[in-house]
């Protein structure tokens, strides 16, 4: 270890480990999903990124959305992502949760996520390949660096906007429960 | 031993079969006698219901259904080079009912709820018409051809607004 | 997400509602099944599909007869090849177009290539759900190798779109042959080991023997294929049934087993990759000379007669059939997927999972090969 990462770690061991340690929530959205088993077995290992598949949202903090989303998936979308503690990071996979790609006229997928959660960085490709899923998770660490991986910030920041764009595409949400917004603004 | 184009005329009147491609035989029939043709087919050894499926023929205002009905074995033994065949009927595209056929082929159960979801086709007497795929109600089911899912995507999705910092 | 729902019965055994999945541990794909259990034995199931809902057979009518190919394979994620082959082979009885010989050997290579990866992913996905970690890696290592043929051959790891209206893309190129035999030698050898530690460990025959039992009566009264009818002793095989491509021009096997639980499923399934490597190195051997497909006519123009077809092929899972019907149009009429896991996950797997216990869960509808995406589309 060098000097300086001993320095960082010494300043902020919490977001540190948050960054060497993205632990994923297990959830396969879509069809980018393929290429996540090659990605965490010995072949590629993404553990020697520190990034590896946990078992409830409630451990995670790192979100792969790998692929599109139809309507029945945001629903449970939303509710992992609303379980999981802050720190979160989201990363969406694919030309499709950016714009629609290839599924842009379906009555049954929607076009852009990030009118529905905060999304932190997308990963381009129709699917990534495990090296372009290790060069997305590389440029996560440094985002989370320099603070810009604030995904999770601006979702309480403007919830209420959130909130009514999903409420939109379901009517009420029964769960999970509206937050109380107040206060949360200016943090 | 007749062929299952003989055997089917000589059983049912007003029934029309005929050979579409290689291995593949039309058989189309009123909406009254499906049931009992497809019980008739199921004693004749086709007891595999491949696929039903809807085409919605907008033009002529008719739906039309088509099962497919193929043999595991013949005498005991795997089917080999045997012809499949493609049951039609017609049900009208403003009163779509018919009646279900999950009492013969319990296949049909999951595909039928798929076209009453998709098309809006009634089947009477199915165990459960619930929803399959979709999330949400969409006023006309999509899969008809009427439904333009462009326009649709354009109101229902790309009218929401970005969010905004 | 897990959520309890209590329910009161008659009597004081209480049955409780579980949902398994989508987001789950134990679930493989984007599925969700609703148990209601009491104590841990499960009272009845119920299948809850549509999370990968993509309305397929819509986009298809609005896109023109070569745009789809992006589309159809995207059907099924695991297996794309046969998803092509099935598409095209429509396309080609309406169109009337033939297919060379060499076409057609290149594109039985490229199936069986990809059935073997496809198999290779199902034993990695049934392994580690047992927890046999270790055989999955190594599956997926092999399917890994697999997939760079793939990527020589087309530059798509996962989406090849080889398989074309007419014969395939292009020609295999130079050492192609000998590699794909190095692979396939390299994974040969290593079937001691797989039996050894997973085919033949007690730990697996404890957990798969007389687990999720599909009778073979019960097959065919619901629409089982593949696997699932197999593993009841009947050799049926659409390969064999129907033959397309070359398959009635080598000399391969069926493998069947004779009681319908999760261990025969899973053990035909090896045979199976067996057999397709030995029908490689066949297909191989006679290979001939000659151009690998007929010239199509200029696709951005291409008006197809009037007219429908069903077409159905084995893929890994089962019998996987397209009906499509053509107006005369530059697009499909309408187009309708029979997938194997449409049957198997919708009816079999709730059937076969009542009575079992909680835990099985992901053991059966492994061992039934249900694939989300497939029942979706
Ligand atoms: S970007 Fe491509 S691979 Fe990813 S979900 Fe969309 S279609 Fe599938």
């Amino acid at each position: 270890m060098d000097r300086r990462q001993l320095i960082k770690w010494l300043k902020e061991p919490l977001k540190m480990s948050n960054k060497y340690s993205l632990h994923v929530v297990y959830f396969c959205t879509g069809c980018g999903i393929i290429e996540i088993p090659p990605s965490i077995t010995a072949r590629w290992d993404a553990e020697r990124f520190g990034v590896k598949p946990v078992a409830t949202p409630r451990q995670a903090n790192l979100f792969l959305i790998t692929g599109y989303v139809s309507l029945k998936t945001l629903k449970p979308i939303i509710r992992t992502y609303e379980q999981m503690p802050a720190p979160k990071y989201t990363v969406a996979f694919g030309s499709c949760p950016i714009d629609g790609g290839m599924y842009w006229d379906s009555y049954n997928t929607i076009n852009h996520l990030d009118k529905y959660i905060p999304i932190d960085g997308y990963i381009a490709g129709c699917m990534p390949r495990p090296e372009a899923v290790f060069a997305g998770i590389t440029h996560l660490w440094t985002l989370i660096d320099e603070g810009k991986a604030d995904g999770y910030k601006k979702y309480r920041r403007n919830y209420s906007q959130y909130r009514s764009n999903q409420e939109r595409l379901y009517g009420e949400l029964g769960w999970p429960p509206r937050f109380e917004t107040e206060g949360l603004e200016n943090e | 031993m007749s062929s299952i184009e003989e055997k089917i005329t000589a059983n049912f009147d007003g029934i029309e079969v005929r050979k579409i491609e290689e291995g593949r035989i039309e058989v189309k029939t009123k909406k009254e006698a499906l049931l009992s043709t497809l019980n008739f087919l199921k004693d004749e050894g086709y007891g595999h219901l491949g696929l039903v499926s809807c085409v919605d023929r907008i033009e002529e205002g008719i739906f039309e259904l088509v099962y497919i009905l193929s043999r595991y074995l013949v005498g005991g033994e795997v089917a080999v080079d045997q012809a499949s065949l493609i049951v039609k009927t017609e049900v009208p595209r403003g009163n779509p009912t018919l009646v279900t056929s999950v009492k013969v082929f319990e296949t049909a159960e999951p595909y039928e709820r798929e076209l009453h979801e998709m098309f809006g086709i009634v089947f009477s007497g199915h165990p459960r018409l619930t929803p399959l795929f979709l999330e949400r109600d969409i006023d006309l089911p999509p899969m008809r051809k009427d439904f333009d899912t462009r326009k649709y995507v354009e109101e229902e999705f790309e009218s929401i607004p970005p969010v905004e910092d | 997400m897990e959520i309890i729902s209590e329910k009161k019965k008659g009597g004081s055994s209480r049955e409780l509602e579980l949902y398994f999945g989508p987001q789950h541990l134990g679930m493989i794909g984007n599925f969700s099944i609703t148990l209601n259990v009491r104590g841990d034995r499960i009272v009845r199931a119920e299948a809850n599909p549509g999370y990968l809902h993509r309305g397929f057979e819509k986009l298809m009518e609005g896109r023109s007869w070569i745009q789809n190919f992006p589309l159809v394979c995207r059907v099924n994620v695991i297996e794309p090849g046969s998803m092509e082959m099935v598409y095209s082979t429509a396309v080609e009885n309406l169109a009337g177009v033939k297919v060379p010989p060499r076409g057609k050997y290149i594109r039985c290579i490229y199936l069986e290539l990809s059935r073997i990866a496809s198999h290779l992913f199902g034993l990695w996905a049934y392994s580690k759900t047992l927890g046999f970690e270790t055989v999955g890696g190594w599956a997926m290592y092999h399917r890994d190798l697999i997939l760079d043929l793939f990527e020589e051959l087309t530059g798509g790891r996962v989406y090849n779109i080889y398989i074309w209206p007419g014969g395939v893309r292009r020609d295999l190129p130079e050492g192609f042959e000998e590699r794909t035999k190095d692979v396939l030698h390299e994974i040969g050898e290593k079937v001691p080991d797989y039996n050894q530690t997973f085919f033949e460990n007690r730990l697996f025959h404890e957990r798969a023997r007389g687990v999720g039992v599909v009778s073979r009566e019960e097959a065919m009264n619901t629409g089982g294929t593949g696997q699932v009818l197999r593993a009841t002793g009947l050799e049926y095989d659409i390969r064999k049934v129907e033959p397309y491509g070359v398959y009635d021009e080598i000399d391969w096997d069926v493998p069947t087993r004779e009681d319908g639980d999760a261990y025969s499923r899973i053990m035909v399934v090896r045979d199976e990759m067996i057999e397709s490597v030995h029908a490689i190195f066949k297909l191989f051997d006679k290979l001939p000379g000659g151009p690998v497909y007929n010239k199509i006519p200029n696709p951005f123009k291409w008006n197809i007669p009037e007219g429908e077809t069903y077409v159905r092929l084995e893929s890994s899972r089962g019998e996987l059939g397209l009906y499509l019907a053509s107006d005369g149009g530059r697009k499909p009429y309408r187009a309708h997927f029979r997938t194997p896991s449409y049957p198997h996950g919708l009816t079999i797997l709730e059937k076969a999972l009542a009575g079992e216990s909680i835990s099985d869960t992901g053991n059966i509808m492994i061992s039934l090969y249900v694939t989300a995406p497939e029942i979706d589309r």
